[in-house]
């Protein structure tokens, strides 16, 4: 039942470049996926391991840049230098991981901040890499062929089917450690470190092993901004408002759940543009009040409240 | 040498400025646990307060700071009664991103209701610095320096001879045991949160003449004060001082003897080491 | 539950879609009309405004109304491309204007090309947006490495002027960076050795460090970059404060040009170089009375931004104009951008004609306005007045240098 549910969803998702012909909307799906991405991928670490980061942006900028420079540096298509750019968004997590998971709570939110920032002011100085403040920009994608077929890069469908494709893997392995061992791990050290650490649990190795595969998701997101907006520049890419969006995200949708995420950016993207529309001037002023009215009235998110209130009943 | 005395006297000024503006988030942090996002957003009110007892009511913009930290105080109360009081009960995050939002909100109303443009304080008698032995220090900075010791002071005094300020102290260190002494932890926290509003409103009065202000200053505020309450030791008002004027220091001879351009590595740099080596903070008073 | 209620009709109240008239022309600018740049996006707000009302007072783009439609994108880049996207798809209007920083215009150019609409950027100023061969993409205004020139020209010209030594202090942003390069390249080739190379990140609140860096080296020349008009405020003040004394100070971007810079510094400002993208040519009448009209409606004079803006939508009308538009909105994208292709125009803002050619840093140029060089002003400012002083066909007064005021 709840498998054929969930490849009832899948199709859907898949078959939405077909449904709707409206370009801006495809945008607007497209920014749906990407902040159910980034914030799935957040709360990999931060919904699971109870570990909240204020510096995930660090992995997304170093995944759209890796994806930037080994295109317009190295030659090499975009779409492989998202791959790596993942890979390396993963490395790069991991002494950031050895360092700051000696730290816990609070402290822990305001070294990945603090990293955030270190790696922003290195790539914005690091000119002969990044090209420093300029930023880089990809004026037009190389050709590719699918099943013999040229992409179209100028329709929204390849950029959907990409971003779609990593929020199905995203949520995927997020679900997939929900039903794992590992998983189980993460709870325990969330709910209470030393009892974990007491059971044989190696907390650090855990929770950088979490780290790693929502560093590695958030950088390959990283990458398709990199390659769908074709533009970054460091102070765009490595924001701490992205780092804080992405915790909202999770949060809005409901820590540790699966589909959180996903309700979580259709919220707020869709509300965002309409706020946008609607009060001009006003619009973050309504932004700032339903971030907060959400999180006191319904403080396990939209999709936690709903599991509760579906828990209640059954 | 007499560069390395002027980016001492700047820094130390520049730190004083900072250390009012950490000592408000430290105060906060200590007896609720709460980072206060919108700290940042606390002090721009405190600017734009004293800029306009300035151009509306043509007071000194220092002298408003009586008027000003009192109004401040019942306002951080009202916030704390009103709306985190609710919120905190949800947790650490929950708290955070709800500042977060009441970040947003402060600045953005404050940008509707005074639009975008940046404003500075013109103080007829503080146009051209001081220069005794030829080190420059402007007035309006060495004025707040000055105000900024009287208010520490007082509230050093506050917070060790007040029967409130012991309450303060009780609930920073134990909140448990604080409540069993008969401490009243909710109202406490109420006060606390109204005197980091107040301190941050004060420190907002004194920065005003020596900056310039717009509804979103906050944000470039509130990532120093992190760094410098951490330097110190969160929760700890002499961490935060001593914290404030470390980054002063620190800037102001990164950017001397180092560049301008990795001046705020530097302090995060710091800001991490102090973090993996003493969570505590450098003066080792601070809760980790 | 009242808040999901409050929600709802919220939502409700959201998606009823606002009616568009069908008949007018529209053309689509993305400006910051919250955050951090909104007083900037008012300045173009103000100026389209004005031009708009004009243009359609004198009968319109031959009987049709020209309507401006901005939208906020809160000076963020994702957000510019999404409302270059929406103004592109939803509101589909034929032309792009405005952008405000280069970031945003870069993302909003980048769409442009991809959607087939012409952009034609008034004010943004980094060189990669017509450096890159976007064929959709026009600019009237000079790009950031050309804002020197008149410097260069001053220093060049004026004899005992070429400066010993030069500091030079800009923001770690597209637009200061570009600058700070175009300037150095000049000076080094000129053998003026630069004692200081500094870079600060864009919204300092304190400059004294810096500054007291750049006293220890002496320089005569004091060269300061910013994008940010507080930035420029503090750069200024600071540098007096800590007592740098050189012949000049020359400032370069939007913030040494702006009334704020000599409202808040009042007599700090004295004497203060700025050399920037002008604001047309104050000797020329047409452009004097646009000044005085725009005092008229809107109590502030006119300066870069202003100009710049109010001269984008005479530009866009005079290709409106000479289009044959059929109504199918592609077809008609293309005729426009045929159009601007074969613009001869003089505005407020000067002569205009867009073409290929080489910039100073080698960049290849594609439909940048040939006469951008000639669009390069240095300006001083004298007791709360930005008055040119070069090139001498442009200056308003005579100049003052070296600057009596930084004496000891």
């Amino acid at each position: 039942m709840t498998r054929g549910l969930v490849a009832l969803a899948i199709v859907a998702l898949f078959a939405v470049p077909w449904l709707v012909t409206n370009t801006f909307f495809m945008h607007l799906a497209i920014m749906v996926l990407m902040w159910t991405a980034l914030g799935a991928a957040w709360n990999l670490l931060g919904g699971f391991a109870g570990q909240v980061s204020f510096g995930h942006a660090a992995f997304l900028g170093v995944g759209a840049y890796a994806t930037m420079i080994f295109h317009l540096k190295l030659g090499l298509a975009p779409w492989y230098g998202l791959v790596l750019g993942g890979v390396i968004g993963a490395l790069v997590s991991l002494p950031i991981g050895f360092i700051c998971f000696r730290l816990r709570g609070p402290y822990f939110s305001l070294a990945t901040l603090a990293v955030a920032e270190i790696i922003r002011i290195i790539a914005i100085n690091w000119e002969t890499l990044t090209d420093g403040p300029v930023g880089m920009l990809i004026t037009t994608l190389p050709e590719l062929r699918v099943l013999g077929q040229p992409v179209d890069w100028e329709s929204k469908t390849p950029f959907y089917v990409m971003i779609a494709t990593i929020v199905v893997a995203v949520i995927g392995a997020t679900w997939a450690i929900t039903r794992l061992r590992f998983g189980a791990y993460l709870l325990a050290i969330r709910e209470d470190p030393d009892s974990a650490e007491a059971v044989g649990i190696d907390t650090v190795r855990t929770n950088v092993t979490a780290l790693a595969l929502s560093a590695f998701f958030t950088a390959l997101t990283g990458g398709f901004y990199a390659i769908y907006f074709r533009y970054i520049d460091p102070d765009a890419v490595f924001s701490i408002a992205l780092s804080v969006e992405m915790v909202f995200i999770a949060v809005v949708g409901g820590l540790a759940t699966a589909a959180g995420p996903l309700i979580g950016a259709v919220f707020l993207v869709t509300l965002a543009e309409v706020f946008r529309e609607r009060f001009q001037v006003w619009h973050l002023i309504f932004y700032g009040l339903f971030m907060m009215l959400t999180i006191r009235y319904l403080p396990e998110g939209i999709w936690g409240r709903i599991g509760l209130l579906l828990g209640r009943r059954g | 040498m007499e560069t390395l005395i002027q980016s001492l006297v700047s820094g130390v000024l520049t730190g004083s400025l900072y250390a009012m503006i950490g000592v408000g988030l430290t105060v906060v942090f200590g007896v609720m646990r709460i980072i206060n996002m919108a700290h940042g957003d606390l002090v721009m009110l405190g600017m734009y307060g004293a800029f306009w007892a300035h151009v509306g009511a043509r007071v000194d913009p220092f002298l408003s700071i009586v008027v000003w930290m009192p109004l401040m105080f019942l306002f951080g109360m009202a916030i704390h009664r009103f709306l985190l009081r609710k919120v905190v009960l949800g947790g650490e995050l929950n708290t955070l991103l709800y500042t977060a939002g009441l970040s947003l909100f402060i600045a953005n109303l404050a940008l509707f209701v005074w639009t975008g443009d940046y404003r500075t304080i013109k103080l007829s008698y503080a146009v051209m610095p001081l220069r005794p032995f030829d080190i420059a220090v402007p007035i309006p900075l060495a004025i707040s320096f000055g105000l900024a010791i009287v208010i520490t002071v007082a509230l050093y005094w506050l917070l060790a001879r007040t029967d409130m300020g012991r309450a303060i102290r009780a609930t920073s260190q134990d909140a448990e045991a604080a409540a069993l002494m008969g401490v009243n932890v909710e109202r406490t926290a109420t006060i606390t949160f109204g005197l980091g509003t107040a301190l941050a409103g004060g420190a907002g009065v004194l920065l005003a003449p020596s900056l310039y202000l717009y509804p979103t200053v906050g944000e470039i505020l509130v990532a120093k004060c992190f760094v410098i309450v951490v330097l110190g030791g969160l929760g700890s008002v002499p961490g935060a001082i001593a914290g404030g004027i470390l980054l002063g220091i620190i800037e102001s001879l990164g950017a001397v003897y180092v560049s301008v351009a990795y001046k705020d590595l530097i302090g995060f740099v710091i800001f991490l080491l102090v973090l993996l080596l003493r969570p505590a903070g450098l003066f080792g008073v601070g809760k980790s | 539950m009242r808040l999901p209620l409050a929600l709802g009709v919220l939502a409700a109240l959201a998606v009823a879609a606002p009616a568009i008239a069908q008949d007018t022309l529209k053309i689509g600018a993305p400006q910051p009309m919250t955050g951090p740049d909104a007083p900037f996006g008012d300045k173009f707000k103000k100026a389209y405004g004005l031009a708009a009302e004009e243009i359609n007072a004198a009968g319109g783009i031959n009987g049709r109304k020209l309507e401006v439609i901005i939208d906020d994108h809160q000076a963020k880049n994702p957000l510019a491309a999404t409302v270059a996207e929406k103004l592109i798809t939803q509101q589909k209007v034929l032309v792009l204007t405005g952008g405000r920083a280069s970031g945003q215009a870069v993302e909003i150019a980048s769409v442009a090309q991809r959607l087939k609409t012409p952009y034609m950027v008034d004010h943004p100023s980094a060189d990669i947006i017509t450096a890159k061969g976007f064929e959709w993409v026009f600019r009237n205004n000079p790009t950031g490495s050309i804002y020197p020139m008149a410097f260069n020209n001053f220093i060049s010209e004026v004899p005992g002027a070429m400066p010993k030594s030069t500091a030079v202090v800009y923001d770690n942003t597209v637009f200061g960076k570009t600058i700070a390069n175009s300037a150095m390249t000049f000076l080094k080739s000129r053998n003026v050795p630069i004692v200081a190379d500094e870079a600060y990140p864009v919204n300092s609140l304190d400059f004294k460090p810096v500054m007291t860096k750049v006293k220890a080296t002496n320089p005569d020349y004091l060269l300061l970059i910013a994008v940010a008009t507080t930035d420029a405020i503090l750069l200024t003040r600071h540098a007096k404060e800590i007592g740098v004394t050189p012949r000049a100070i020359v400032g370069f971007g939007g913030g040494f040009g702006v009334e704020d810079f000599a409202k808040e510094l009042s007599q700090l400002a004295d004497n203060v170089y700025s050399s920037a993208a002008w604001s047309g040519n104050p000797n020329d009448a047409a452009t004097q009375a646009f000044y005085n009209k725009f005092h008229a409606k809107y109590g502030i004079y006119p300066k870069e931004h202003e100009v710049e803006g109010y001269a984008a939508i005479y530009i866009i009308a005079d290709a409106l104009k000479r289009a044959t538009l059929t109504g199918k909105i592609e077809e008609d994208r293309e005729a426009v951008r045929q159009a601007l292709l074969k613009t001869e125009l003089t505005t407020v803002f000067g002569k205009l004609k867009f073409g290929n050619w080489a910039g100073p840093l080698g960049d290849q140029y594609t439909n940048q306005n040939i006469y951008s060089p000639e669009h390069s002003v240095l300006a001083q400012w004298r007791g709360g007045k930005l008055l040119n002083v070069w090139p001498k066909a442009n200056a308003e007064v005579a100049y003052v240098f070296p600057d009596p005021t930084l004496k000891r």
